[in-house]
């Protein structure tokens, strides 16, 4: 049942693909984006069930692939990113229905969408390395055609491409090689005889394989410092791409570090999951520090990503290294934690990025400087992305609460360990969780704040109107997945408490009792967010009520009316207001050593005097100092040995005469 | 089992190949280049009449005449033609001089040697040992190729390099089958007829046949 439900998915998301590609223009969006719904659906239904009793399915196909066929398994810990995909793909395609209309879309536009999808469904059920890969760098060339649908609008996006394909096919080499390697030690490229016989491997050969696999999953992952392109392909991607990047594509890297170390290797050696965790250490600080100096909406997200997951490979880092010192019970419910943080990322970050595309749409900008005002104009889109921002933010009553509550629980009990080392990483995953709390917080009331209150700073943002009703929808879905799962987490632990079995090499005891709210199975620890809310809710309504039974004073019996943040002035302008640029200068102050901003003052003086100055204009930049340091060098170099490499040709005859002569006297000298 | 007379004529003629490689870098006179094309048709054409008298190989002897009547008179009386056109051209300026040419040759003729003795190695036998001279002759025409500027001298680099391979062809084979033959003279043939098009209408257009000078038109 399960499988014939997936496969359905599977061929309805390709049907998508077809159907953007061959109906005519008008139909197009709509055929496609219906399509594409049926299949998240019809794959929700495929791995729900498989989460839900528990029984993974397996299918064999000689015929796809030459040679190896096609392996497809489903088990929890894969169905259930099959589940995280299918329900961001939804909210996608919904959206995707409003978003193409102010232009004819482009057949490519509307066949990519569905056909990564596609691929990402496809990629958590491969059993085979064949399948594996193929379906992985399916997954990056549909990514990248759909990144690059709006590449005539916006110059940018070749750039941002580049950096894409670049990133992701170093890291699917290094996955390649690491894979046949293991492949070739464990006698068969199913995962099932690799699982086999992973006891046999060497642990110099074991630990090789992990750090290959492990550096080409962190790329996609956006761990630091192989982040450089999320930044750049987050936002020039049209926002149902890009919701499904952050929501579900970047899910995969997490996958398969959790694939290969615990299912394939057995879970290996402790130092493998500390590199994971201090991975996840650097990559959480660095990026809520880039998203709070961030103006760009949708790079702010970008880089909000790399702090959450960074925050999820903290959770797998530790949850590895408890399982390998003998801890499964705190094991599991680390990584329970990391998984439902995963799960909760997709569903707010979704939101966010489609939220942000919907004012970008609007207003035809995402740079927050330039937008103010913009919950009067979108009054739902405002109150859509709050949501999201809110639960990104770990606000009680939201998901992100509830996962991030579980983290530091799992994180805290983790001490009991007896093992300097894993007490280390977990002080430190502890610590970098309390930093970024803040960090977020900061980069989400920049963005809510300047962006939708306020006043209009730009004639786009001021001319905005309300989004399409099948734009809100897709938002809706996941801001309502936000609320939900904030209010009563339990209704999903069970089966994630599965998933988080599947994805340990030696399983793990039931991390949470059954309930609607967060109770801890293996150690003390409850919290019911339910009840927080109810009880949060009374305490508004006291509050309010005794405010109403205080007597006024003169002043508030007759108020003024004035603009909300504006200080209560009379007149109130735009340039008068906080900008996200101001609004983040502390911070960049602060962190000058790591965000290092580039500033550039330029004063024009009149002609008649120089005490005089004409204008002022001051420009602030601040790029990515891990790109400066590491990019730009070796990009640098190979454009050195580019150029030179062309001095070679000039057009001579007989220097290409001389080049063949030349390699056959050296043949014939290495033969001989 | 080939031993005597026909052995002595067989390893005359195959120096006569190597030599007339080794002359061709040496005079610089594009008349001399031709003559010296003309006697190695005619010496490649005596090693295989040899053969085919020893051998009773009819159909050798078929080769031995097509490859006199090619190698020997056709092609050299193109290329003279072209000559002719332009008298008293010469090879003025090589890229590497003569005398640089010449150590470099006898450096190409030990390392064909060198290469060649995995070669005789499989089947020792008087015949193949001579192989080493048809692959230095392919060496030192592709050095000719590769270091003369004149079209013409480009050709007879290339007409090197066939004799090298054609000898080799027929000292390491029990006999190249006639059609193979035929269709590599043909071959050869052509690219001759259309250089020789192709330096006429240079020189028409040019006012020389001097290949580095094209370069100005890439620039």
């Amino acid at each position: 049942m399960s499988s014939a439900a997936y496969l359905v998915g599977l061929g309805l998301a390709g049907t998508a693909a077809l159907l953007g590609a061959v109906l005519p223009a008008r139909r197009r969006l709509l055929g496609a984006a219906v399509m594409s719904s049926a299949a998240c659906l019809a794959a929700l239904v495929g791995a729900g069930d498989v989460l839900a009793s528990g029984h993974a399915f397996s299918l064999y196909t000689a015929q796809v692939l030459p040679l190896t066929g096609v392996d497809l398994s489903l088990d929890p810990l894969g169905a259930m990113f099959v589940v995280i995909t299918a329900v961001v793909g939804l909210a996608a395609s919904c959206y995707s229905v409003g978003y193409g209309t102010h232009q004819t879309p482009s057949r490519t536009a509307t066949a990519m969408l569905p056909a990564f999808l596609a691929t990402l469904l496809l990629v958590p059920a491969a059993a085979s390395l064949a399948t594996f890969m193929v379906a992985w760098e399916l997954m990056a060339l549909t990514s990248l055609l759909a990144l690059l649908t709006e590449h005539r609008q916006r110059p940018e996006t070749r750039d941002a491409a580049q950096w894409y394909a670049v990133m992701t096919h170093i890291g699917a080499a290094a996955i390649l090689l690491g894979l046949v390697l293991l492949a070739t030690h464990a006698g068969g490229q199913s995962f099932a005889v690799i699982t086999a016989h992973r006891r046999e491997l060497s642990v110099p050969l074991a630990s090789v394989v992990f750090l290959l696999t492990l550096f080409g999953f962190a790329s996609k992952a956006g761990a630091v410092p192989l982040h450089v392109w999320l930044p750049r392909a987050h936002p020039e991607a049209p926002s149902p791409v890009s919701a499904l990047m952050s929501g579900a594509m970047v899910n995969l890297g997490i996958y398969g570090i959790l694939r290969v170390g615990e299912d394939l290797l057995g879970g290996g050696e402790l130092w493998w999951w500390l590199v994971v965790a201090a991975l996840g250490v650097v990559s959480a600080v660095f990026g809520a520090l880039h998203a709070a100096a961030s103006t760009d909406t949708k790079r702010l997200l970008a880089y909000s990503t790399v702090d959450n997951l960074g925050l999820v490979l903290i959770g797998v880092g530790a949850a590895g290294a408890l399982a390998v010192v003998g801890e499964q019970a705190l094991a599991g419910l680390v990584l329970l934690a990391a998984l439902f943080h995963l799960a909760n990322h997709g569903l707010f970050k979704g939101c966010l990025f489609l939220g942000a595309g919907a004012v970008q749409h609007a207003a035809g900008t995402r740079d927050l400087d330039r937008l103010g005002g913009i919950a009067r104009k979108m009054p739902a889109t405002a109150v859509l992305f709050g949501v999201g921002a809110l639960s990104i933010s770990a606000l009680p009553g939201l998901n992100g609460f509830a996962s991030e509550w579980l983290l530091l629980e799992g994180l805290l009990h983790g001490f009991a360990s007896h093992s300097a080392l894993t007490e280390a990483a977990l002080l430190a995953g502890v610590a970098t969780l309390a930093i970024t709390g803040g960090l977020t917080a900061t980069a989400f009331v920049k963005a809510l704040g300047v962006g939708f209150l306020g006043q209009p700073r730009s004639k786009g943002a001021g001319d905005a109107r309300e989004v399409g009703p099948s734009m809100l929808a897709g938002m809706g879905l996941l801001a309502g997945g936000c609320v939900v799962l904030g209010i009563v987490p339990g209704v999903v632990l069970p089966a994630l408490d599965r998933a988080t079995t599947a994805g340990l090499a030696d399983g793990a005891p039931r991390a949470v009792l059954p309930g609607l709210g967060l109770a801890l199975a293996s150690v003390r620890g409850a919290i019911d967010p339910a009840l927080l809310v109810v009880g949060l809710l009374v305490g508004l309504v006291v509050i309010w009520g005794a405010l109403r039974l205080v007597p006024r004073s003169a002043d508030l019996r007759s108020p003024r009316r004035a603009a909300a943040w504006g200080c209560g002035r009379e007149v109130q302008t735009a340039r008068m207001e906080i900008t996200a640029t101001s609004f983040a200068e502390p911070l960049q102050r602060v962190f000058a050593d790591v965000l290092r901003p580039d500033h550039d003052l330029e004063v024009t003086h009149a002609a008649e005097s120089r005490y005089f100055p004409e204008a002022i204009s001051f420009h602030q930049r601040v790029d990515d100092a891990i790109e400066r340091v590491v990019y730009r060098p070796v990009m640098a170099s190979v454009t050195w040995w580019g150029h030179l490499a062309r001095r070679v040709p000039n057009g001579s005859v007989h220097r290409y005469l001389a080049f063949g002569f030349a390699a056959l006297v050296l043949v014939l000298v290495v033969l001989a | 089992m080939r031993t005597g007379a026909a052995l002595d004529v067989v390893e005359l003629a195959a120096g006569i190949v190597l030599a007339g490689a080794v002359v061709a870098l040496w005079r610089k006179d594009l008349r001399a280049l031709i003559s010296v094309l003309s006697l190695q048709g005619a010496a490649l054409a005596t090693v295989a009449a040899v053969l085919a008298v020893h051998d009773g190989d009819a159909g050798l002897g078929v080769v031995a005449g097509v490859v006199l009547l090619a190698k020997g008179l056709v092609i050299p009386g193109l290329l003279a033609r072209v000559v002719r056109a332009d008298p008293g051209s010469r090879e003025t300026a090589p890229l590497v001089n003569v005398p640089a040419s010449l150590v470099t040759a006898a450096v190409l003729v030990v390392v064909s040697y060198l290469v060649a003795g995995h070669l005789t190695a499989l089947f020792p036998d008087p015949l193949t040992r001579l192989a080493p001279l048809g692959l230095a002759t392919v060496l030192v025409g592709f050095f000719v190729l590769v270091t003369r500027r004149k079209a013409v001298s480009q050709i007879v680099g290339l007409l090197l390099v066939d004799n090298g391979v054609a000898l080799v062809a027929f000292l390491l084979t029990a006999g190249v089958p006639l059609l193979v033959e035929l269709g590599a003279s043909l071959d050869v043939l052509l690219v001759v007829i259309v250089l020789q098009v192709l330096a006429t209408s240079m020189r028409a257009r040019f006012g020389h046949i001097d290949l580095d000078q094209l370069r100005e038109l890439h620039d």
